[in-house]
């Protein structure tokens, strides 16, 4: 097997500066599955920023993947703002109770301080894997933008009602959610990570491109040239269907597109020579569920349409690697992106 | 049927379609005032309208928001018309028994499906989400037979579509009952895997899916269609 000649921090510096690379950077979203390397449970790796961390030392370690993704739930912003999450032992957490079930409850949301609940979990993470492997790897936390965290203060059902039925309430939860968000990037920036922007809710798979444009895109816009102004390039991942609003998705100023249910040659032809694309070996069908063969088969495919990203590829998963996936199959990405991946 | 009678039912079916929550209540109203029947007001006017709304889903012009407000107005239109039926279907509805699986609570799915079940004429018996195991075979076991729809969206919970298919058949159920799996990290394969009868990748798979079912199990009685 080829072995790699750059570290993941010189891999992703020379991806990001248009530099040589050795091969495509390979990024599977090892999110709650680190948990499952160290035999943690998800409910302690969730709400313990320093055991946290150190899951994802030890799964980086492991599989030597380009980037650190930490991240426990979508609704973390949401939590610290207001909703109450329930925590299982040894699952991810769920939603109990937005905080906005009734519209006049918006009076009583708190814009948090940057370490509050949740998100203190996640800097604590942030800040103990960056003391130990940060000279080798970037660490990223993903958190959700704008929409998702609306959708988790509000419940998603009820949001998707308030963009007919109260827009008002819905514009005020987004604008509200921006600010904390835009808090939040910096104490990520501070403590040594980069975030990464995810919006599951915003997917084409609930959303139209209309309504995308209306209630999502000008809040990710805002969050992405906060970022921006950082110095730090903007990633943002949105799973499930895409190919509806993926025009609008290009609008939203990321730098790298992290992509999910739609095929990576279309993705291709309509956005990679205005943007970075990542992704997409099957989570569910192909990491959980299939051979390490499988996983190879898609890694090779994926790799040879991301020859042909003008503005660059990196290998990924189309979204969380599953907890359960077993270790061969998230082993094959790496070893298939060393086979099939080279760039020099 | 008359003329007022069929313009009565455009008008409901379309306030369904235009998302008209009052305009539906008030043909609703008009319905009753009228002594026109309440069940065809809902067979043939409001589901109708939701059926053109599936339509209008699956070809990309309406979206999830735009579907739940359709509802919400046939649900309100419904509430209006349902103390005032006497008349009993001629058929009786085959019923599905739908639920998210224990441990998860992403329902979207799942409501959009009951929403178009309903809409083609099954009695739907929605046990909500984070539903055990236990829950599905005691409904089962009330209904007597039909359909279950078993949804996840998270690859957490899929083992539990398996866990309550096997309590089903340990219950002595399974054969009295078509199974159906929906949810994006479920998959045909996966379907067969668990012994499940089928997989639906989206809602109107979903409803293709449990017409088959339903006139496989009850030949000599195919399901009741609005119209």
């Amino acid at each position: 097997m080829t072995q790699d000649r750059m570290s993941p921090k010189e891999r992703i510096g020379a991806f990001l500066s248009g530099g040589t690379l050795d091969r495509f950077p390979c990024v599977p979203l090892i999110l709650n599955h680190a948990a499952r390397i160290s035999g943690v449970k998800i409910g302690e790796h969730n709400r313990n920023g320093r055991i946290m961390g150190e899951c994802h030392i030890a799964a980086y370690r492991r599989y030597g993947q380009d980037l650190i993704t930490i991240f426990s739930d979508t609704a973390v912003v949401a939590e610290a703002m207001g909703t109450e999450l329930h925590y299982p032992a040894d699952d991810v957490p769920r939603v109990e109770r937005p905080a906005v079930t009734d519209p006049n409850d918006r009076s009583r949301l708190v814009r948090p301080a940057a370490g509050d609940a949740g998100l203190g979990v996640y800097l604590e993470a942030i800040r103990t894997a960056v003391a130990a492997v940060g000279d080798e790897v970037a660490v990223t936390c993903c958190f959700a933008a704008p929409f998702t965290t609306a959708a988790g203060l509000r419940g998603t059902d009820q949001l998707a009602r308030d963009l007919y039925r109260n827009r008002d309430l819905a514009h005020d939860l987004l604008k509200l959610s921006l600010e904390v968000c835009k808090d939040f990037s910096d104490a990520v920036v501070d403590a040594g990570g980069i975030p990464v922007i995810v919006d599951p809710v915003a997917t084409g798979s609930v959303l139209g491109e209309r309504q995308f444009r209306e209630f999502a895109l000008p809040y990710l816009q805002e969050l992405h040239a906060h970022i921006a102004r950082r110095g730090l390039p903007v990633v943002l991942h949105i799973c499930g269907q895409t190919s509806r609003i993926l025009d609008a998705m290009l609008e939203a100023g990321a730098a790298l597109l992290s992509l999910d249910d739609i095929s990576m040659s279309e993705a291709r032809d309509r956005a990679a020579d205005r943007v970075a694309l990542m992704g997409n070996v099957r989570p569910a069908q192909t990491l959980l569920q299939g051979t390490p063969e499988d996983v190879l088969r898609e890694v090779r495919e994926l790799c040879a349409i991301g020859r042909e990203c003008r503005r660059g590829f990196i290998l990924g998963s189309g979204c969380e690697v599953p907890i359960e996936s077993p270790v061969e199959n998230v082993e094959a990405m790496l070893a298939g992106v060393r086979e099939f991946g080279r760039l020099d | 049927m008359t003329p007022h009678t069929d313009d009565m039912l455009k008008r409901l079916a379309q306030a369904v379609v235009d998302m008209d929550e009052e305009g539906a209540v008030a043909a609703a109203h008009r319905v009753i005032e009228q002594g026109l029947d309440p069940y065809v007001a809902i067979t043939e006017g409001l589901s109708r309208g939701m059926l053109e709304v599936g339509d209008l889903y699956d070809r990309g012009v309406y979206f999830v928001p735009e579907i739940l407000i359709c509802s919400d107005a046939m649900t309100s239109a419904i509430e209006v018309l349902k103390p005032h039926i006497t008349t009993a279907p001629e058929h009786k509805p085959v019923t599905v028994i739908l639920g998210v699986v224990e441990g998860d609570i992403h329902d979207i799915g799942k409501n959009i499906v009951k929403i178009m079940l309903e809409a083609a004429g099954f009695e739907v018996q929605d046990l909500g989400r984070d539903v055990p195991a236990e829950a599905f075979v005691a409904a089962a076991r009330d209904a007597g037979s039909g359909i279950v729809g078993l949804s996840t969206l998270m690859s957490t919970t899929m083992k539990n579509m398996g866990k309550t298919i096997q309590a089903l058949t340990e219950a002595g159920l399974r054969e009295k009952f078509g199974v159906m799996i929906g949810g994006c990290p479920a998959s045909a394969a996966f379907a067969k895997q668990i012994g499940a009868d089928g997989y639906g990748q989206n809602a109107q798979q979903a409803i293709a899916l449990a017409e088959r079912l339903a006139a496989r199990s009850t030949a000599e009685e195919p399901i009741p269609r609005p119209g």
